[in-house]
């Protein structure tokens, strides 16, 4: 009889502990119809997937809110996030009413600051075989426009090591959230492998003669046609002083036009998503071009994320029509393209024909990918090549050895730094 | 003077006393905090002090739910030291379909109600806190002191109160650490012998 007395004692215990904790915020009996985030011109639902304000995961945990009980604590751990991932000066949360009885809905207010200063490193990387590449930027932006300085030692992309300093201005919002427009300039000083010289020189028909300095102006606009889908368009003046026979300069200028699409496929069973672009620039006398070329570049990615398991396939294929300076001619044997061959073995002047697949997973920091491609001139036969790497990637940092995959003997590659 | 002029006369002594009530009897209602007094336990209310207001109340009217802390004291005259001392932990919160607070005090065995208006939910705040008297001399003045502000989590669980640990606290309240907004001191110079005993448990006398 004691026993039964002390058990209901404990029951009512418990059941005053379970009614204390829902009593101390009476809201919390309401259910949660909408979650939203704004901002000063602008407003997203949680639940809409074309949303490209928010990452994927913290969409995800705003969104599984609704249909829930109200839980007040925790608002603002989310509202810490949105701080976070938005840059905002502010972010609060209300509870409001929404249009059904006992239920609410829930609104994070974002407040900009009015002017935000950001630096960034887009890319520091080591090669063992081209040595240290770099590249960041400092820059800041008041109200809807961005100012951003940069400097950059670059041996990795391009055929050539360029050095220099580049400055873009960037209005996202041009009246409407749907329209951006972007001036960009950069001025660079070129420095040569002898191999690319001694080629360029051999071929002038493909392409330029090796340069000393480049600079570049490239005013574009950019329109969101549907949300998924961007058009970008305008023109980029290239001009490059040449060293040989003697010093001259020559002009590069071409229409530019991209389009860029990004679909978040599916948040259920695992995250995918899928990013497309194509670009194309058209080199033509009529705005005073030395080089006559039209290239076209296409890509698809696609990743599939679940749990610490993240696999990302990308697609990349190109052509250029017409002859293109050194700088607009595709190099596979960086970074990006077959890691862990060497560039100036593929093709010392780079090629006018590409097509590359890269497979990447992730398992955790652990990383492993495998590159196919090839990089020809058109009319010439194209030679498919192979590349294996493992290594471990952090967020944005990455350690990595790359082989090439060939007969005869091992060449691997290190690589490590910071790479998007 | 007519008969009917007679019947309304008012006697001197009438108009000294109606003179004499109105006068305390406003003292006393001008005085920031009023007192209760039952024999046994001091109560206070404060008529123009107002907690439910300002940032508190549009927090409350976001959906968030509120802390107060309450301090009621009694010093001695010299202020110099405190006699005894209550202090209530509220979590209000506002119900945004029926527009009424909800008030729950934090003790060992906690307390709730809730379909208050704004008034009535202030008022059952201070109605919760009591000072004992046993001990005190009737003829001794003192010194009744009280503060209200809004506290964070960290600072109801940093309070030591069993089943309110900061976990829980911030898990109920928000990790925010908002803004402190203080009402009061509020002070009054008292002596029981001169306070008018309510009807109730009073022992004494």
């Amino acid at each position: 009889m004691k026993l039964a007395w002390l058990a209901c004692l404990c029951l009512g215990g418990l059941l005053f502990a379970g009614n204390q904790e829902s009593d101390l915020n009476v809201n919390r009996r309401y259910t949660v119809d909408t979650v939203t985030v704004a901002g000063k011109g602008w407003r997203t639902n949680v639940t809409d997937s074309h949303s490209e304000k928010l990452s994927s995961g913290l969409r995800k945990d705003l969104a599984a809110l609704v249909g829930q009980k109200l839980n007040p604590g925790v608002l603002d751990g989310l509202a810490d996030r949105l701080k976070k991932e938005l840059s905002a000066k502010e972010v609060s949360h209300h509870v409001l009413r929404a249009d059904t009885p006992e239920h609410v809905r829930v609104e994070f207010e974002v407040k900009q600051p009015r002017a935000n200063i950001d630096a960034t490193v887009s890319k520091a990387v080591y090669n063992s075989r081209d040595g240290w590449s770099g590249a960041g930027a400092v820059g800041f932006t008041v109200q809807h426009n961005s100012f951003l300085f940069g400097a950059a030692s670059d041996g990795d992309t391009l055929m050539e090591r360029y050095a220099g300093m580049s400055a873009r201005y960037e209005n996202k919002h041009l009246g409407t959230d749907r329209l951006g427009l972007r001036f960009q300039a950069e001025s660079y000083h070129e420095q040569w492998n002898q191999n690319t010289i001694d080629a360029a020189a051999a071929h002038p028909e493909e392409t330029s003669a090796t340069y000393r300095t480049r600079q570049n102006f490239q005013p574009t606009l950019t329109v969101a046609l549907a949300k998924p889908l961007t058009l970008e368009f305008g023109v980029g003046f290239q001009r490059f002083e040449n060293q040989y026979p003697e010093s001259h300069i020559e002009a590069a200028n071409a229409f530019i036009t991209s389009l860029r699409f990004h679909q978040v496929l599916a948040e259920v069973p695992f995250q995918q998503d899928l990013d497309a672009d194509y670009t194309l620039r058209a080199a033509t006398r009529m705005l005073g071009s030395d080089f006559v070329y039209t290239s076209h570049t296409a890509g698809v990615v696609y990743r599939a994320k679940h749990g610490k398991h993240q696999l990302t396939d990308a697609f990349n294929v190109g052509t250029i029509s017409g002859r293109a300076p050194l700088v607009d001619r595709f190099v596979a044997g960086n970074s990006y393209y077959l890691r862990g061959w060497n560039k100036y073995d593929i093709d010392p002047i780079g090629g006018n024909r590409l097509v590359h697949n890269a497979v990447e997973y992730r398992y955790g920091p652990f990383w492993a990918f495998y590159d196919a491609g090839s990089v020809w001139d058109g009319g010439q036969p194209a030679t498919l090549r192979h590349s294996l790497g493992v290594g471990v990637k952090e967020s944005i940092f990455t350690l990595a050895l790359a082989f090439p995959v060939r007969s005869g003997h091992v060449d691997p590659v290190v690589m490590m730094g910071i790479i998007y | 003077m007519t008969p009917r002029a007679r019947e309304t006369l008012v006697s001197r002594r009438s108009w000294l006393m109606a003179g004499l009530t109105v006068c305390l009897s406003s003292a006393f209602e001008d005085q920031p905090l009023q007192v209760r007094y039952d024999g046994d336990t001091l109560r206070v209310t404060a008529p123009s002090l107002h907690f439910l207001t300002g940032k508190a109340l549009e927090r409350l009217k976001d959906g968030d739910a509120v802390a107060y802390m309450a301090n009621l004291e009694l010093l001695n005259d010299s202020r110099t030291m405190t006699l005894r001392q209550q202090k209530g932990r509220f979590v209000v919160s506002y119900a945004l379909w029926e527009e009424r607070f909800s008030v729950t005090q934090l003790a060992s065995r906690p307390s709730h109600v809730d379909g208050l208006s704004t008034q009535a939910a202030e008022s059952w705040c201070f109605d919760s806190l009591a000072l004992s008297t046993l001990g005190l001399s009737v003829d001794t003045f003192y010194w009744l002191r009280f503060d209200i502000h809004t506290a964070n989590a960290r600072e109801i669980a940093a309070e030591g109160m069993p089943g309110f640990s900061i976990a829980r606290m911030i898990e109920w309240l928000g990790k925010k650490n908002s803004e402190q907004t203080q009402w009061g001191p509020l002070e009054r110079r008292v002596r029981l012998a001169d306070l008018p005993r309510l009807a109730g448990r009073g022992s004494r006398g």
